[in-house]
């Protein structure tokens, strides 16, 4: 399935795979292997591993509990793959995307409904999108200081209208409904993640857009000179990650009921974590949501095996900072050994 | 215990080579001795080995099979131990540092220094010295980035000698000289030589080759076809070597098509390095741009489409009676302009992307409906122009990057050839391209403009431009200094204009 993300691979299938059978096999080479298609194998032996030796992990409350947790993160994290994969690094104010939007679809929809709260949601998440694309994309400003500031600008702007408080949703708001309902052990915010992946895989490697945001990741100014209007496909790339994190506010407001300024911390690394961890290239031009969706899955089963085993904070952060040094070692190991 | 002959030790020994990437034998059973004092050529096709070849001797990558011996002693720990052992190696692509000055490049891995900090002195004599050695002067505090790209190859040279190098290899080194510049390298290469350095010269001109070189090595496919005494053989029967097959290249066929309407009209255009150019390019009409490198060719043409800001001057390019102005390059595409760069690596193509995604990006609206991609659309489209342009091996979904330079050539054009331009700019279309590849790729060139392109060609290779140009413009400093046709375009008028006779290092 994650194997199957290129336009070129899509045509190989539309075409009969027949295509395929002249290429020259390149050698086995483990880096490059580890690099993009060794996630499918690390989740399935940390999965097995849960479920054979870690005590709790497979009870229905806890499997429920895995899918909340890793529903947010992983919306946020499909949708900064775009930005990823444009070769821009990462989007940091996703912490502040994502808290704003919690902020707005409690605090509006208690006041004025949950129609006008979508309604602020979406602008803002537009606003953020196309004030990071813009300067990142038409003035070429670099990407992680641009959103590092935006993150801040973002959160005091938030601090400074709800003067830091939290906010509470009534017990029978639409809010807390959605996030009650399950389908047997699996919450809807889980399907949302599900639903989004497919449509920003669809995206990704199906439309024009999604094949300008690759091209432009493997080599920008070729990419220009075919004539491709570049700051479009960078101000895209961070629209789509802004609407994520806006589905992903929502989805964690829903979690709880309510919402504060600093509840989206860490997020940012950690969506940064299942991308790199899934396989998609921090050089950007090569990667895929769904590689993103199982990176997503693995650091989310790794982080409830450390919990379940008694292991603190400290050292989880210790262990998602280890694996991401990792992760981007081999990335930049497999790429060298690509170009010999 | 292996004892070397007495007389005539060779320099450098690479016996029974074999390198593999993937399934692909790059070398195959190579073997090649190099005698100090000697120039040996190694010339082939492009993708017949001779890079490879050339950076498993300097100890770069690992051979498969093969042993290679330096003076009688094995190398085969890396890239240093060979650099120490005596190998100098001058990369076909420029490996200088754009932001450090000349003194600091030459010296740049073996920086001398005195209680480890870096000694100005001692770095500011070795790069003098390095640079006497070879005939040139530069200023050593000058950026790199400052200097033209031939310049810069002599850098790189210079480099090459401070280590003073027992053998020195250079691969393609008057790629981007110009005739005179390319005159000045050779008689010096012969006086390293004369000093006993061996030197491997990797050259597609084969009259260089028979200018300064002793002996020839011949690659096709990753095999060795023959190594041969130069004054046993003939260009002729090197060439035949080389390609392996008849090629019928009628230099001479002049187009007889006569020009329609004015497509191009470029007035007064001002640009950096670019001092007020009016140019016109009509439609069945081929025009080329001669001069020196770094004339400012590139940034003319740059400037028409609109690739690099202008400080002046307006373009407009008119299309079945309706005036388009050319404002920015999306609007230079949109007319129907198609730019084929000079740097087909770094401008032309997304090397990691299929050939198939790099023809249809510039096709994309074409091949899509309501903004989603018709894959069936875009396999059958790029197959058919892979097939026009001669793609060999016909894969696209092969990674454009695996391919050899003028396969990657033929991709960059085939990513406009869809399109069927109104006018078509090429800046050097077949640098570093094999002989066979250069004559299909005139041939489209020619097709092009048969059927009604307006066609605008830089190139630094004369016999080129004669060849493929109605009409010619020589450029310098920035100015159009003179324009020849027919009879009156000849190597001599192209160059005489170009140079105005300056020389390098003069």
């Amino acid at each position: 399935m994650a194997e199957k993300e290129s336009l070129t691979e899509l045509i190989a299938i539309a075409e009969g795979g027949s295509h395929n059978s002249g290429l020259e096999k390149k050698r086995f080479n483990f880096l490059a292997w580890v690099s993009e298609r060794g996630i499918v194998v690390f989740t399935v032996v940390l999965i097995l591993f849960a479920v054979i030796f870690v005590n709790g992990f497979a009870s229905l409350p806890n499997i429920t509990d895995v899918f909340y947790r890793a529903a947010p993160i992983g919306i946020v994290a499909v949708g900064m793959t775009f930005v990823v994969i444009s070769a821009n690094y990462l989007d940091l104010s996703v912490v502040a995307q994502v808290a704003t939007a919690a902020v707005i679809f409690i605090g509006v929809s208690n006041n004025y409904g949950l129609l006008a709260s979508f309604a602020v949601a979406l602008l803002v998440a537009l606003l953020y999108g196309a004030v990071n694309g813009v300067a990142v994309g038409y003035f070429k400003a670099n990407a992680v200081i641009v959103t590092l500031s935006t993150t801040f600008i973002g959160l005091g702007l938030l601090r400074w209208i709800s003067g830091g408080s939290i906010f509470f949703g009534p017990e029978d708001g639409p809010i807390r409904l959605f996030g009650q309902i399950k389908l047997g052990p699996v919450p809807l915010s889980a399907f949302v993640l599900l639903v989004i992946t497919i449509i920003l895989w669809w995206v990704l490697t199906r439309t024009n857009f999604g094949f300008t945001v690759r091209a432009y990741g493997s080599n920008k100014e070729a990419t220009r000179l075919a004539g491709v209007n570049t700051g479009l496909v960078v101000i895209g790339a961070f629209v789509i990650t802004a609407l994520s994190a806006m589905v992903a506010g929502f989805v964690l407001a829903a979690f709880s009921n309510t919402a504060v300024s600093a509840m989206a911390d860490g997020y940012d690394f950690r969506a940064l974590a299942a991308i790199i961890i899934g396989g998609t290239s921090v050089f950007g031009g090569r990667g895929s949501v769904l590689r993103t969706l199982l990176g997503v899955i693995f650091v989310s089963v790794l982080t409830n095996i450390l919990v379940l085993s008694g292991i603190g904070f400290g050292f989880q952060q210790m262990a998602i900072g280890a694996l991401i040094v990792a992760a981007v070692s081999v990335d930049a190991l497999a790429r060298r050994a690509a170009k010999k | 215990m292996k004892t070397p002959p007495v007389a005539e030790t060779p320099a450098i020994t690479a016996s029974g080579i074999v390198k593999r990437f993937g399934g692909a034998t790059a070398v195959d059973g190579v073997s090649i001795s190099v005698l100090p004092g000697e120039i040996h050529a190694v010339v082939g096709e492009n993708g017949a080995g001779k890079s490879t070849l050339m950076r498993i001797l300097a100890g770069v990558i690992t051979p498969d099979e093969g042993t290679v011996t330096i003076n009688g002693t094995h190398i085969d720990r890396g890239a240093k131990a060979s650099l120490d052992a005596g190998i100098a190696l001058v990369h076909q692509e420029l490996s200088l540092v754009g932001e450090m000055t000349v003194a600091e490049n030459i010296v740049l891995g073996t920086t001398p220094t005195t209680l480890g900090f870096i000694s100005k002195k001692r770095v500011a004599s070795i790069a003098a010295d390095a640079l006497a050695e070879i005939g040139v002067s530069v200023d050593l505090k000058e950026p790199i980035s400052r200097l033209s790209v031939s310049l810069r190859q002599f850098v790189e040279i210079a480099r090459a000698v401070a280590r003073n190098p027992r053998v020195l290899i250079l691969d393609e080194p008057t790629a981007t000289l110009t005739p005179a510049e390319t005159d000045y390298l050779l008689t010096m290469l012969q006086r390293l030589a004369a000093s006993g350095i061996a030197i491997i010269y990797i050259s597609h001109r084969i009259p260089e080759v028979f200018r300064i070189c002793t002996s020839v090595t011949i690659l096709r496919d990753g095999k060795l076809v023959e190594t041969t005494p130069v004054a046993d053989t003939t260009p002729s029967a090197v060439i035949d070597a080389m390609v392996g097959r008849d090629l019928k290249l009628d230099l001479q066929v002049r187009r007889t098509a006569s020009p329609g309407d004015v497509v191009l009209a470029a007035k007064g255009i001002r640009a950096h390095n670019v001092n007020g150019v009016d140019l016109e390019v009509r439609a069945r009409q081929i025009v080329g741009l001669g001069g020196l490198v770094g004339a400012g060719r590139t940034e003319l043409v740059r400037a028409i489409v609109g690739a690099d800001p202008r400080q002046a001057g307006t373009v407009t390019l008119t299309v079945d009676g309706v005036v388009h102005p050319i404002s920015s390059y999306g609007s230079a595409v949109r007319a129907g302009i198609g730019y084929v760069p000079e740097e087909r690596r770094t401008d032309g193509l997304a090397l990691s992307m299929s050939v198939s995604d790099n023809i249809a990006l510039p096709n994309r609206h074409a091949l899509s409906r309501w903004g989603i991609l018709r894959l069936g659309a875009i396999s059958t489209f790029v197959t058919s122009l892979a097939d026009v342009v001669g793609l060999r091996p016909p894969q696209i979904l092969r990674e454009v990057g695996e391919y050899s330079g003028g396969n990657q050539q033929k991709v960059v054009i085939a990513k406009w050839l869809g399109r069927e331009p109104k006018l078509i700019i090429l800046d050097e279309p077949t640098r570093g391209v094999d002989v066979g590849a250069k004559a299909e790729i005139h041939r489209l060139v020619r097709e092009l403009a048969d059927k009604g392109a307006a066609v605008l060609v830089v190139s630094s290779d004369l016999p080129e431009l004669l060849e493929l140009s109605d009409l010619i413009h020589v450029v310098r400093d920035g100015r159009i200094m003179g324009t020849l046709t027919g009879v009156d375009a000849h190597e001599k008028s192209v160059m005489s204009l170009a140079s105005g006779e300056k020389m390098v290092g003069a």
